[in-house]
């Protein structure tokens, strides 16, 4: 009983945790220019991210080590630095983006510009870090982060043609625009497929003492929560598709994104639109300050739990305090939220290989896992996405900025 | 009798202490080299310095001057003796609680220096 309550609780999570900026931001932008073409994109990310959370979990709950912990003791200090680093460069674009949600979402109710909203934003997040606990940020946050189920409401009733959407779950070769749609693959693959996500979640089994009776129940939450969470972003996707494409719109500006639920759903739609947005990023925001956080921490052998007090951890919380610190600026100085996002999304994705490539080796540890290591269909799936959003990134970034088709 | 990896399963592996607490990681190995003698593991180092010396020694020899600062008799790495070492593999566990050694010094100075002086902390 406990453990179907956990696993319920679970999947919410996960689900809550899944849009936030990044997803809402790129599959509005991949409706609005391609309709439903790019749907596959939010497929592969989906399933990338599923078999990776599936991976972390059962790691934590076999090998009772979080995935940083080991990465240093198999790879060493120095190895275990470049993706320490690169991810924590990136994460900071990202979590960058993730106050700017909040800021848009409070300048769409109040009407005052974003970046005055940087400081009281990253503020609350602090506060909540610092005072709350896990279960009030997991549960509470993520509960309400259910709200963004509006999106599908929204795609139902904007009337989508299921036939073409479902054939868009199969890969196509654009009739136009190559260099923007394949920077807006990688975009919504890295908006899936973050690696702070899966080593955030490895790092909650281990603070909720998973053990290898939780093979089961991680394996349910890994694929319905992923899975749920991965249909939202087809649905904000589908919404696009509708709202923006018949008009030929493009979405440039954030000012637009909230036309996605007021199309279908009218007044109610605006207010829906902020409120979802505020929650989501807060989350996210949440979530990844602690991510980081957890990474420095496992890495160097300090203790670390969002559970503990402050004053007993004092190198965690202080490390989650400069993450925050150190994103907050970007939004200050009023950098376009929806450009910084659009760009750490393909960042994440050019970077997902250092992050991937060693995880995947300690997947297939037997001393770490025993028995439960690795089969050969994850390896390959995983390792040819990753591989596969990372040269495509790599070659799509710079025509995205410099131009060119 | 069991052989050990030095680099396998001790260096950069996590350490728990006696009171289940994590303490570190070990940063370093110490060999003590004997006259006429093989060569015998003497101490795990742990700390930030040890840490800093193995990407740059002007990095680290500028973290021991920080460390200088966090009181007496610091500004050298802290070293274990190997016998207080056990459970080698991916759990190293250390035979005495860190709670007062130089391991937890750097936390113990953010607890008074800092986290002391934001409300509702304690």
């Amino acid at each position: 009983m406990k453990k179907l309550l956990q696993v319920g609780l679970g999947i919410v999570t996960s689900v809550g945790g899944f849009l936030e900026i990044g997803s809402i931001a790129t599959a509005a932008e991949a409706g609005a220019a391609f309709r439903y073409q790019l749907l596959w994109a939010v497929l592969l990310g989906t399933i990338c991210i599923l078999l990776l959370v599936e991976m972390s979990g059962r790691f934590a709950a076999v090998a009772q080590h979080t995935i940083p912990d080991a990465m240093r003791a198999r790879f060493g200090f120095h190895f275990f630095l470049v993706p320490l680093v690169l991810v924590l460069l990136v994460s900071l674009l990202v979590l960058a983006s993730e106050i700017g949600g909040i800021c848009i979402a409070l300048e769409l109710m109040t009407g005052i510009h974003f970046p005055w909203w940087a400081v009281p934003a990253a503020l609350a997040s602090w506060a909540l870090l610092w005072y709350g606990t896990f279960g009030l940020i997991e549960n509470g946050v993520s509960l309400l982060g259910l709200l963004a189920v509006v999106f599908v409401v929204a795609a139902v009733k904007l009337g989508p043609d299921y036939h073409s959407a479902a054939s868009a779950l199969v890969p196509t070769l654009p009739r136009s625009q190559p260099s923007r749609y394949w920077f807006l693959a990688v975009s919504i693959i890295g908006a899936s497929v973050s690696p702070s996500l899966f080593y955030f979640y490895g790092s909650g089994a281990i603070e909720e003492k998973w053990d290898a009776s939780y093979l089961g129940a991680n394996r349910a939450i890994a694929t319905l929560g992923m899975g749920f969470g991965g249909f939202l972003s087809m649905a904000v996707l589908v919404a696009a598709a509708l709202v923006f494409a018949p008009r030929s719109i493009q979405v440039e500006q954030y000012q637009q994104l909230p036309q996605l639920l007021t199309t279908p759903l009218g007044r109610w739609g605006f207010w829906l639109f902020a409120v979802t947005l505020l929650i989501t990023c807060l989350g996210a925001t949440l979530e990844i300050s602690l991510a980081l956080a957890y990474q420095v921490a496992q890495g160097f052998g300090w203790n670390w739990g969002e559970d503990h007090r402050p004053g007993g951890d004092a190198r965690f919380s202080l490390t989650f305090s400069l993450v925050l610190l150190a994103a907050m600026p970007l939004m200050l100085v009023g950098i376009d939220p929806l450009k910084l996002t659009m760009l750490s999304m393909a960042l994440t994705s050019a970077s997902l290989p250092v992050a991937i490539l060693p995880f995947l080796v300690l997947m297939n540890d037997r001393e770490y896992l025993g028995e439960h290591t690795n089969r050969h269909a994850g390896n390959i799936a995983v390792l040819l996405i990753s591989v596969l959003a990372s040269v495509l990134a790599i070659v799509s970034i710079p025509l995205e900025i410099f131009g060119g088709s | 009798m069991r052989k050990i990896h030095l680099v396998r399963d001790l260096l950069d592996n996590q350490l728990r202490d006696a009171g289940g607490q994590n303490a570190g990681r070990v940063d370093g190995i110490v060999l003590e080299l004997r006259e006429g003698e093989p060569p015998r593991v003497g101490y795990a180092e742990v700390g930030p310095i040890t840490l800093a010396r193995r990407l740059n020694h002007r990095l680290g020899d500028w973290v021991a001057r920080l460390d200088r600062r966090l009181g007496e008799d610091r500004g050298a790495p802290f070293r274990v003796p190997i016998s207080r070492i056990s459970g080698f593999g991916t759990d190293l566990r250390l035979d005495l609680h860190a709670d007062g050694t130089p391991i937890f010094a750097v936390e113990r100075w953010l607890r008074t220096h800092v986290v002391r002086h934001i409300p509702g902390s304690e």
